[in-house]
């Protein structure tokens, strides 16, 4: 099987402390408002719980990624060495056909350069050997880089409660789900 | 709403109007009367250039980087805005082409013009998928190519009566009044469609029946058209104009009022 890089999202370590967002806006330097990666709070409809539970999300790097596909300058190009879905800015005309398309929503508009823009996966890193920012800026090792093809571990789920199935673009992400909390009686 | 939307609201209807018009034209070329000679038509072919052209025009403002917008058919294998470019460079060049020789020679334009008017339909078909992605469940299916193509019939024969003769308006009516009755019928039924859908669907649903602008929409380009229609049996000369706002305003809806799936992350779907 093919190499497929993506994310594992642990949300029984995720404490929603927003230090990957930011490790990726370190790593990046995005314009004021704009973030590539962000935390979302599980709602109480998923987790009606006191204690909160989230999920970090930046791009999927989708097996068939829809940003790819309807780029109509083709701007986008998945890497065959590890299926990371790369964003080519010169090609880029801000259209904004991805970023109404992508139904994770993970390309944004930059409006200081009037282009689209994503998560990389940090590709530069990866190729020097080293992990992307938010993985090594993670405090409590909530995301790791995994490769979907050979990742097996069976309290793992690609689709939890909280996060938009389609199955057609087959997304790069796992997912363990938060540990329901303890209740404690008097 | 930003600048961008802004401009796709315009860019769609216009296109769809000059789509509209030369569908029309071209059913009536089929059988020009004495009454209706070479100059009518002329004149509607050029009218429905020049409000394709204004068109694409402003689409060029939805742009980032405009000057790009010659790259922008890369892409026809897989990415519909790359045909839909496509689509309507074809159909303007030909349009081009149908006016030029519609000033010199009527009989010729007849095949011509059906061409056009194909080449026209393709291209709105092309414009429809672009705006069906899966980002949008509720529009994730033929439901922007079915709007595109009663926007088209709408303005398309409601405008199509500032130029055709007596005789080919009632006809016009006809096909105006069945377009407003099919677009009444989908759009009052269709918020109840996504409300029996999954989440973000509903929250469209919701968005819709909760909106004034769609209530306005549906009494002033619905209701009182067909009242107009129903009492007139003609085309007034004022109602075109007020058809195509409530089809400005339909457009504004779909890029405001549809929900977005990652609007919901973290919520049950």
């Amino acid at each position: 099987m093919k190499k497929q890089l993506g994310f594992l999202v642990d949300a029984r370590r995720c404490i929603g402390c927003f230090t990957c967002a930011m490790a990726c806006k370190n790593q990046y330097h995005q314009p004021p408002g704009l973030v590539w990666r962000y935390v979302h709070p599980l709602k109480e409809e998923v987790f009606p719980h006191r204690e909160r539970a989230f999920l970090t999300l930046a791009c999927n790097h989708c097996e068939r990624p829809t940003c790819l596909e309807v780029c109509p300058v083709s701007a986008y190009t998945k890497r065959s060495e590890d299926g990371v879905v790369v964003h080519h800015q010169k090609k880029c005309i801000g259209c904004g056909n991805c970023i109404r398309s992508c139904p994770y929503g993970a390309p944004k508009y930059n409006p200081a350069l009037k282009k689209a823009e994503k998560c990389s996966l940090c590709w530069q890193r990866l190729d020097d050997g080293l992990k992307p920012a938010c993985v090594q800026g993670c405090p409590t090792g909530a995301i790791d880089l995994i490769d979907t093809a050979t990742f097996d571990a069976p309290d793992t789920l690609q689709y939890i409660a909280g996060f938009p199935r389609f199955p057609n673009l087959n997304p790069s992400i796992r997912f363990r789900p938060p540990r329901q909390p303890l209740e404690i009686r008097r | 709403m930003n600048n961008m939307e802004l401009s796709l609201v315009l860019f769609t209807v216009l296109s769809q109007a000059a789509v509209g018009l030369t569908v029309m034209a071209a059913l009536r070329q089929w059988n020009v009367s004495p009454d209706e000679g070479t100059a009518v038509m002329s004149r509607e072919w050029l009218i429905a250039g020049v409000v394709l052209a204004v068109a694409l025009v402003i689409s060029l403002f939805h742009l980032g980087h405009p000057l790009g917008s010659p790259r922008t058919i890369v892409n026809l294998g897989t990415s519909w805005l790359s045909r839909e470019v496509l689509g309507f460079g074809l159909f303007g060049g030909i349009l081009a082409a149908t006016w030029a020789l519609s000033t010199k020679d009527n009989h010729t334009v007849g095949s011509l013009g059906k061409v056009t008017a194909l080449v026209g339909m393709a291209a709105l078909v092309a414009s429809g998928m672009v705006y069906a992605p899966p980002s949008f469940p509720a529009l994730n299916n033929g439901l922007p190519v079915l709007f595109y193509l009663l926007t088209a019939v709408i303005l398309g024969a409601a405008f199509s009566s500032y130029f055709a003769a007596a005789e080919y308006q009632p006809l016009l009516t006809r096909i105006l009044v069945a377009g407003l009755v099919v677009g009444l019928v989908l759009n009052l039924v269709l918020p109840s469609v996504w409300l029996a859908g999954g989440r973000v669907m509903q929250m469209t649903g919701d968005a819709y029946y909760g909106s004034g602008i769609y209530w306005v929409r549906i009494v002033a380009e619905f209701g009182v058209a067909l009242a107009v229609l129903g009492i007139a049996r003609r085309i007034p000369v004022w109602l075109p104009v007020m058809l195509l706002f409530g089809e400005l305003i339909g457009r504004i809806m779909v890029f405001t009022h549809v929900v977005h799936t990652a609007s919901n992350i973290g919520g049950i779907y």
